[in-house]
């Protein structure tokens, strides 16, 4: 029991980043990592100990963070993209990607592309474990983070769209 | 070469193109200069994307997010809730206890308002039958004295109340109160103007005080009173003073001689 409570704590850093990426809210997002956490403390019964506690934890995550999607969508509340606050480092990545820019971009994806493109990229989740998160077939997954990595690069105005579809 | 797909190019910028074919892959990049440009352009993204939201995973972690103490937060919650419930069954319990033991508190009528209905029902039932108005007649008054006398447990004369016109028509014994014995004697009277009295004696309630309470009762005045030895309702119809004085005699009557029953009856 304290080995699990252990794999939960070893997740939190993780689970707090995807769920600041998704919300942009810190509050919002450790609300929902706690409630993430509460329940997987309360099901722990339900839970293989074979399979990896992370997928699980992001699954639980992000059904929260879906139902609270919808609860907000019915009470018509909107983000406020202005006054999302603007990550304080400064790019010192190479690239001509501005960060403020992108953090935009990302904000206007679908939810159903951004979860699924901050699983892979922010957190490094190899994608047969993501689709199994999300709960989508693989194929899915791939089309979802092209059309997102797509979206991005016209948002940001990186370069035109290059010959990309099937090349020798 | 293999067909190489959009895919596998952003497979291999994330670096989870499989092993086996990343070899060939980075011979189809060096070939073309765009594909690696999309690929860098990809690995661009993903590097900002973390470099906006990685800090975010290396902050400390609030203690509100600590599974163990969540853990045993979630216990003591659950701990608390079960204390709650357990409270509110024993409440319940309690409060469905008490309220079936006080019954007697809230819905019994005193003891001296049922003797006093029990004497009118009692009176209105004999009084009117001829034949069978009593069970033994004044004729044998001596051996009706005894009998419901033994009967309640004490002595019962018969009130002489020929100073007010009545004379002794004779008595019966009735099923009466647990409270006062279980029985009651009842005795009739009856004028030259066949107007009828009757008296409802019983032996003393549990607590023995004395009580004196007038009542007027489906159209009959009762006047009852109480002391250690018996409990007596006088029942009739007559006009108020007349009422007053065969109460008074019978009362005087009845309480001769009992101990602590001294006092004169003030009507």
């Amino acid at each position: 029991m304290n080995d699990f409570l252990d794999q939960l704590e070893a997740c939190v850093p993780a689970l707090r980043r995807y769920a600041r990426a998704l919300t942009r809210n810190a509050d919002l997002a450790d609300d929902l990592v706690q409630d993430c956490l509460e329940r997987a403390i309360s099901r722990r019964g339900l839970f293989r100990p074979t399979g990896p506690v992370r997928a699980w934890l992001f699954t639980i995550l992000l059904n929260l963070h879906r139902n609270g999607l919808r609860a907000s969508h019915r009470r018509g509340e909107t983000v406020d993209l202005d006054a999302v606050p603007e990550p304080s480092t400064p790019a010192p990545q190479p690239g001509h990607i501005a960060l403020a820019e992108l953090a935009r971009a990302i904000e206007t994806l679908p939810p159903e592309q951004k979860e699924a493109l901050l699983l892979v990229t922010l957190e490094g989740i190899p994608y047969a474990e993501a689709a199994g998160i999300i709960g989508i077939p693989l194929g899915t997954l791939m089309s979802r983070l092209g059309r997102a990595r797509a979206a991005l690069r016209t948002l940001t105005g990186s370069p035109a769209e290059p010959h990309l579809r099937t090349v020798k | 070469m293999s067909e190489i797909t959009r895919d596998q190019l952003m497979a291999y910028a994330d670096g989870q193109l499989p092993e086996d074919e990343r070899a060939s892959m980075e011979a189809f990049l060096a070939a073309n200069p765009d594909a690696a440009a999309d690929v860098a352009l990809l690995q661009r993204q993903s590097g900002a994307i973390r470099t906006l939201f990685e800090p975010i995973g290396a902050e400390a972690v609030p203690a509100r997010l600590k599974p163990a103490r969540l853990a045993a937060e979630m216990a003591r919650r659950r701990a608390r809730n079960w204390g709650w419930a357990a409270a509110a069954v024993v409440l319940v319990g309690l409060g469905l206890g008490t309220g079936w033991f006080a019954r007697p508190l809230f819905d019994a009528r005193p003891a001296s308002q049922v003797l006093i209905a029990n004497a009118v029902n009692a009176h209105a039932v004999y009084v009117a039958e001829n034949r069978h108005a009593v069970e033994v007649g004044s004729d044998d008054s001596e051996h009706l004295s005894t009998w419901l006398s033994n009967r309640l447990n004490t002595t019962l004369g018969m009130p002489d109340l020929a100073a007010q016109g009545f004379t002794l028509v004779g008595g019966r014994l009735l099923p009466g109160e647990p409270d006062a014995g279980g029985r009651a004697a009842q005795l009739m009277y009856e004028n030259a103007a066949s107007d009828r009295v009757t008296i409802y004696v019983t032996a003393a309630l549990p607590d023995r005080a004395p009580a004196y309470e007038f009542a007027s009762q489906d159209g009959a005045e009762a006047f009852y009173w109480a002391n250690a030895r018996i409990t007596c309702t006088v029942v009739g119809t007559l006009p108020e003073e007349q009422m007053k004085a065969v109460a008074g005699s019978v009362y005087r009557q009845l309480t001769e001689g009992d101990v602590g029953a001294s006092r004169p009856y003030r009507g």
